[in-house]
């Protein structure tokens, strides 16, 4: 393997908050100019994690090398942080307090006003750069605040749920703010509760679950690793689903659903139980999806 | 810039944006403003009192009693024509032509001598005096005692005085306030009604044709049993009281005269017992006491005044800025570009600017409003404040005691802000602190009084009071020693009020859910900066 710089370092860092354990000796190494998604359910330990990478809290044990240092106070100008608990200015103008952000960061005033007006004008937001923040609606906010982690050009970027509460349209313009940035050559970190959202964007992700790393690496070493299943799309009444031979787990979502078979099962005896029963729309083989993967793991762990 | 620096103006530009900031600097002078206006307005607008008299005496007193009433509004006449004569004011043609000739004289006569104003003062008194007197008297009387060139210089000023009297029965009261306010004929004005007895003044006062009557008993001098006032109004006394003022003093010579005692005796004899107020100076050199050094000695209970409001209302400002800061989340964002010190040390000094803004704009108001629009009504300040706005050292210390006991407060209150979520909350932290600082309200006047007593030095040395104590000592003034020790001992409590604020806010500000215990703070204080953690949940 070719040695990369990482941007990201952890060592079996852990941190208490009395007896409860947030983290739990994670370690994890991410490379410069890659996505990667921080995954698990809420309360697994992700903010902590960010948290701690911000060195906003200190761990308890274990250590962390941010672009090479130790302590992220020491390299803040060339992060970004887009915290778990969003909120601006409210009287301030959307322009504005972009452009205060850069200056926080150690831009010129200068090139800070030109960066904030490029930015909003780049990313739909031009008709609002002179409006207050109360103005603007919570997708405009939480757009605005992912801008200002980035107006610096930072080298490495961590957003804590950046899709949180936004409609589908604002996901899409999200995505691409994060590819755009990778395109640039920076390292984005990301966390989130929605699988589909790292599973469309991330080089790797990282699994957390009560603090613990249930498993890390690239989306294809991560799917490579598990048995394929079935991917069907139907109208009816899914009951039949659950009566079905040789299947080892089922995720029903009632129009759809994931089916993974026992060993030596052929996908086509399934495929003729259905029919007739049941009106299927789509039935294919494929990969696991990052939620196969995280309820597989997770139960497992569970199991232990 | 300082990153520090521009969290200070950041918070500065955003505070001018606010309406509490406007309300803050508007406030002063709209009280200042209505303190002196709507007193003025609510004088303005009272109806002129109509009222009768029924004479009982047998020797004219009602006609002295108006005489003598019109004494101080010819003193304020002359005054007035004088200074409009002066200035070269226009209004100098609209007073009578005998006030006018006097008032000629006068201002020929005291630029001739130079006179000074308390003898200007002094005249314009006599003066007024006598002519209240020639009017009465009878021409032949004196042309029988006096070489005739004398008699012709006094009937000369008699003849102007019975045109002044005669012009003041006729005038108006409407007419009276052209001259100016705060005439009496502009206020009350004597009607005759042609009642015969009190049953038609009663029937009169009901019809409301007058606002109260007067009965004067025909044994004036010996009882005042039979003298009555009736008026429907009960409450506004300024008639009576304007009334009965004159009476007196036309009795009294009466009763005087009844017992054949000399006028010059009794004058002798009523003459003020006063004992002059001095001090002494540093030197040992003795100081006379005039209005200028009593106002010193009290002015610091006005600047303390405004001292502590400034602290308090300021301080307030920074805390409830630090719980909105902490409530709309965006603390972690700040702290990811910038350390906890720059932003606390960024707010503290972002507010001190919005504060010492608030409070120069008051300073300048007062200045306006002493300088040009209190001589441009008319009107005297309450007492001369000039002198004190020349004083350098007394202004220097009272910025610099303004801005240490903001510090010292601000580190209380910017503590108290970071570790609480709500307002509610922190109110019942601030408790102690406003409790401490009543301490200075309630021992002002003790301590205006006595300086450099036990009381006044035990609280300068107390830290949290010793910018409004040593303010409040000013006059007296504290000897150099407790200048030095008390101001080491201030400044050393801001250092570590900070210092302890800095590590409080640092774990405070990120902490959410119900206030820590005052234990737990002691931990966080003791403990090395990182190593300790608020208890949130993630």
């Amino acid at each position: 393997m070719i040695q990369r710089k990482m941007s990201l370092v952890l060592d079996k860092v852990s941190k208490r908050f009395g007896d409860f354990t947030a983290v739990d000796e994670l370690s994890l190494e991410i490379p410069e100019g890659s996505i990667c998604g921080f995954l698990g359910q809420n309360g697994a330990g992700k903010t902590t994690a960010i948290r701690m990478i911000m060195s906003i809290l200190y761990p308890d044990e274990g250590r962390i090398e941010v672009l090479g240092e130790s302590d992220a106070l020491r390299v803040k100008d060339r992060l970004g942080y887009l915290p778990e608990e969003k909120g601006l200015y409210k009287k301030m103008k959307a322009a504005e307090i972009l452009s205060y952000f850069g200056r926080l960061k150690g831009m010129k005033r200068h090139d800070a006003k030109d960066k904030s007006r490029s930015l909003l004008e780049r990313y739909g937001l031009k008709d609002f750069a002179d409006s207050r923040c109360e103005a603007l609606s919570k997708g405009m906010g939480q757009k605005v605040q992912i801008l200002a982690a980035l107006i610096h050009e930072p080298e490495l970027v961590i957003l804590d749920e950046p899709f949180s509460g936004l409609d589908p349209v604002n996901v899409e313009v999200v995505r691409e703010i994060i590819l755009d940035m990778k395109r640039d050559g920076r390292t984005v970190i990301f966390s989130t509760h929605v699988m589909e959202q790292a599973e469309q964007i991330c080089d790797s992700i990282m699994l957390i679950h009560h603090g613990k790393k249930i498993l890390d690496g690239s989306l294809s070493e991560i799917k490579g690793g598990d048995s394929s299943g079935i991917r069907l799309d139907y109208d009816g009444d899914g009951e039949v689903l659950h009566s079905l031979k040789g299947v080892s787990r089922l995720n029903d979502a009632g129009k759809s659903a994931e089916i993974f078979l026992e060993d030596g099962v052929d996908p086509q005896s399934i495929l003729e139980a259905l029919v007739g029963r049941i009106r299927i729309r789509r039935f294919d083989l494929r990969e696991p999806s990052l939620h196969e993967i995280f309820v597989r793991a997770v139960g497992a762990d569970s199991n232990e | 810039m300082n990153k520090g620096l521009l969290v200070a103006l950041r918070e500065y530009l955003e505070n001018l944006r606010t309406k509490t900031f406007w309300i803050g600097i508007l406030l002063f002078p709209l009280i200042l403003v209505l303190s002196i206006g709507v007193p003025r307005l609510l004088s303005d607008a009272k109806d002129v009192r109509r009222f009768a008299v029924l004479d009982r005496s047998d020797w004219g007193v009602l006609e002295k009693i108006e005489t003598r009433a019109a004494f101080p509004d010819m003193r304020k006449l002359l005054q007035r024509a004088l200074a409009a004569k002066e200035s070269g004011d226009e209004d100098f043609s609209a007073y009578p032509a005998a006030i006018r000739a006097t008032a000629q004289d006068l201002a020929t006569e005291f630029q001739r001598n130079d006179t000074s104003a308390r003898d200007r003062d002094k005249a314009l008194g006599a003066l007024s005096e006598m002519f209240v007197a020639l009017a009465d008297l009878d021409a032949a009387q004196f042309r029988a005692m006096l070489p005739p060139k004398m008699a012709d210089e006094i009937e000369k000023y008699q003849k102007r005085a019975q045109e002044i009297r005669q012009w003041y029965r006729d005038l108006d009261p409407d007419e009276a306030e052209t001259y100016g306010r705060g005439l009496a004929r502009g206020r009350y004005q004597r009607v005759d009604t042609g009642a015969k007895n009190e049953e038609e003044l009663q029937d009169q006062l009901n019809k409301g044709e007058i606002f109260a009557y007067f009965v004067i008993d025909e044994n004036i001098v010996d009882s005042s049993d039979g003298n009555l006032y009736v008026s429907k109004n009960t409450t506004d006394d300024g008639l009576r009281e304007w009334f009965s003022g004159h009476a007196r003093a036309v009795v009294e010579k009466k009763r005087f005269a009844k017992k054949k005692i000399d006028p010059v005796v009794v004058a002798a004899i009523k003459a003020p017992v006063v004992f002059n107020a001095n001090s002494v100076d540093s030197d040992g050199a003795a100081v006379v006491r005039t209005q200028q050094t009593v106002t010193r000695d009290y002015a610091p209970v006005a600047f303390v005044y405004v001292l502590w409001i400034a602290v308090f209302t300021i301080s307030q400002m920074l805390l409830t800025n630090t719980i909105e800061e902490k409530s709309n989340r965006i603390i972690e964002v700040l702290l990811s570009s910038i350390s906890p010190i720059q932003l606390m040390f960024g707010k503290i000094a972002g507010i001190a600017a919005t504060g010492l803004t608030v409070v120069l704009s008051w300073v300048l108001f007062l200045f306006i409003a002493l300088k040009f629009v209190l001589p441009a009504l008319d009107m005297e300040p309450p007492f001369d404040l000039t002198f004190i706005l020349q004083d350098k050292i007394y202004l220097a210390s009272f910025v610099a005691y303004f801005l240490m006991g903001y510090l010292l407060y601000a580190a209380l209150l910017v503590g108290i802000g970071s570790v609480c979520n709500s307002l509610k909350e922190a109110q019942n932290l601030m408790t102690p602190v406003t409790l401490v600082l009543m301490i200075p309200l309630f021992a002002m006047f003790p301590i205006v009084q006595d300086p450099n007593g036990t009381l006044a030095r035990v609280l300068s040395y107390v830290p949290p009071l010793t910018p409004f104590v040593m303010m409040n000592r000013a006059a007296g003034p504290p000897s150099v020693n407790d200048y030095i020790f008390t101001t080491i001992l201030l400044v050393a409590s801001i250092v570590i009020a900070l210092w302890a604020a800095a590590k409080i806010f640092r774990v405070g500000i990120l902490m959410t859910g119900k206030p820590p215990r005052l234990r737990e703070i002691l931990r966080w204080l003791r403990s090395p900066v990182g190593s300790v953690t608020a208890k949130n949940r993630d």
